[in-house]
């Protein structure tokens, strides 16, 4: 899975449970930067990661991501 | 010993110095040091063997935890188990001896024997928590809980997991520090001038916030605390409207003497305020004051809810069933129940779970429920959102929410809800209200004089243009720092001399405890 492939299929989960077609992520992408991103959304996002890409992520990273970036990386370094 | 203290500014001032003329590699064990001198004085002596308990309990939990994850290579039920364990001891002792509000008026009144009623009480005015108690029972379960997420290697060093446990800076009132942020404690530093000057300026502004301001005011809330048959009418709307600032000046005076000792040693803390009273909105106050406590809540605790599988599962059924929208406000009304529960309940008392949890609550709940209905009648009435009286008036809105809160805080439920009918009454009954006191001697019979109700008013004119520098530059003393060297003196020497003089200090003064000292 390349970097590209996992940020198209991002895109997807995030439009969809945001309700928000606009929504272009980037590497820097934080929760302030994207209207509706709140504490519950976000984890309704993880658990649409978790769905779209077909695994659990950690509690741990849960916590610590920072940015779309290190969830991007997380997803490469899970699904390999 | 009390943060404020001459004796503990001798015990900094001796730290500091000698903890740049040692080696780096032991400058942890002299914070060690310091730290248990700064117990034995401050705190029943004794008592330390709580935090010894705790810190015991963390050790060995976080050791096995990561023996049994090499062993198996993944996390398993004995790793849950142990850290379940570890947890519930710590919660455990501080609910014995910390959370006795919560639980012996209801055991009190389960047990109608005489006898056990007696003992029980007897039990309850002996017990003695551990200093900083509330606080660094959070940061160890963060410490067993992030051992368990393998978010952080567990420390092998028993002492040095004692020193992040009981490190004397930030014991008595937080923050509420996490183990990855607070690691710097174990590592060198060499001397710094900037970390010295930047800490004693942070110093000396935190001590001017506690012993010019928040004690002034402070004379003013508890005279009419004390006396509500005397003091009503436009007093209780004093007090109501008062009291955020007593604690605003008091609290985050007291991190800034804990951010600024700690600063002094080159370790960087936290910060636990963030101009709180610019809020627009309730959500957004709870980012900007006591940040440490909220940010712990919400990874150690509503996050881990919501990703409960019975959670998630209620989630989507609820969002397919009543929709997008309707379905998340019901998992927020899980979520945020439980988040501010665990609020309440950490200050230790029914009064906070009343001021803190429900009504918070209940107000954000609200704002989530009728949000869409105040955005229609922002666009029906044509309302201005971008400009300056609008943030003005939301920044009010939430002033006067945590104002209301906060009056259950400082009073208890009874006497507070006294107030709000007292609040009412200058409204709707008539000849009730006493608007002369601001303008006749009365308000004088409060022990305060007219030079101290001036320097509240400096005080909050000084706070603004404090909170506005750091708005704009990060921080007022960098803004500062690149004034003209004149300048930089004259506002320094200016401030050390304003506290000379001003301070509640000395023979004749006994600075009040920090509101926020007894979590």
């Amino acid at each position: 899975m390349t970097r590209e492939e996992v940020y198209a299929r991002l895109n997807n989960v995030f439009r969809e449970v945001l309700d928000d077609d606009s929504i272009e992520l980037h590497d820097e992408t934080v929760a302030d930067d994207v209207d509706g991103w709140d504490s519950f959304e976000h984890i309704n996002l993880i658990v649409g990661v978790e769905d779209e890409f077909g695994f659990k992520i950690p509690m741990g990273k849960v916590v610590t991501m920072k940015n779309v970036g290190e969830m991007v990386d997380i997803i490469l370094e899970m699904g390999k | 010993m009390s943060i404020v203290s001459f004796g503990f500014y001798i015990l900094v001032f001796g730290g500091t110095i000698l903890y740049y003329c040692i080696p780096q590699k032991i400058q942890w064990v002299e914070l060690l040091g310091l730290s248990l001198i700064f117990y034995f004085f401050a705190a029943e002596p004794y008592t330390i063997i709580y935090l010894v308990i705790s810190t015991l309990v963390a050790y060995f939990a976080t050791i096995t935890i990561e023996k049994q994850r090499n062993l198996s290579n993944s996390k398993s039920s004995v790793t849950a188990i142990i850290t379940a364990v570890a947890i519930l001891v710590n919660i455990g002792l501080w609910f014995i001896l910390k959370g006795g509000a919560l639980w012996q008026p209801v055991v009190q009144k389960c047990i109608s024997h005489g006898f056990w009623t007696e003992r029980l009480a007897t039990y309850g005015t002996r017990m003695v928590a551990a200093l900083g108690m509330g606080y660094y029972t959070l940061q160890i379960i963060g410490y067993i809980i992030d051992c368990y997420w393998a978010n952080i290697k567990p420390q092998k060093n028993p002492l040095k997991l004692f020193l992040f446990v009981a490190y004397f800076p930030q014991l008595t009132t937080g923050p509420i520090s996490r183990y990855s942020q607070l690691e710097d404690i174990f590592t060198g530093h060499s001397f710094e001038f900037r970390n010295i000057k930047f800490g004693a300026q942070r110093i000396l502004w935190g001590l001017i916030k506690k012993l010019v301001w928040a004690e002034r005011i402070g004379v003013i809330i508890s005279g009419i605390n004390n006396d509500f048959t005397t003091y009503h009418g436009f007093y209780s709307w004093i007090m109501i409207l008062l009291y955020p600032l007593q604690m605003y000046a008091d609290f985050s005076g007291c991190m800034d003497i804990i951010l600024g000792v700690s600063e002094l040693f080159g370790i960087k803390l936290q910060e636990n305020f963030n101009n709180p009273f610019f809020s627009r909105t309730s959500q957004e106050f709870w980012q900007r004051w006591h940040i440490s406590l909220g940010a712990w809540a919400k990874d150690y605790v509503l996050y881990p809810l919501l990703k409960l599988k019975m959670i998630v599962n209620f989630g989507k059924y609820a969002r397919k069933k009543f929709g997008r929208k309707a379905g998340k406000f019901l998992v927020n009304l899980i979520g945020m129940f439980i988040l501010w529960m665990v609020m309440g309940i950490w200050h230790g008392g029914w009064r906070y779970i009343v001021g803190v949890s429900l009504w918070y609550w209940l107000i954000l709940m609200m704002g989530e429920l009728f949000s869409p209905v105040f955005k229609k009648i922002q666009v029906c009435l044509k309302i201005k959102t971008d400009n300056f009286s609008w943030h003005l008036f939301q920044s009010g809105r939430t002033y006067l929410i945590y104002a209301i809160g906060a009056t259950f805080f400082c009073c208890g439920i009874h006497r507070a809800i006294e107030l709000f009918k007292d609040v009412l009454r200058v409204i709707f009954v008539k000849g009730y209200a006493n608007p002369w006191i601001f303008f006749d001697q009365s308000i004088l019979s409060l022990n305060v004089t007219y030079v101290d109700l001036n320097h509240i008013i400096v005080g909050i004119v000084m706070m603004l243009i404090v909170a506005v520098l750091r708005e704009k530059y990060g921080y007022a003393r960098i803004w500062i720092e690149q004034q003209g060297l004149v300048f930089r003196w004259l506002v320094w020497i200016g401030l050390f001399i304003y506290i000379l003089i001003w301070g509640n200090y000395g023979p004749g003064f006994s600075a009040s405890e920090f509101i926020y000292q007894g979590f």
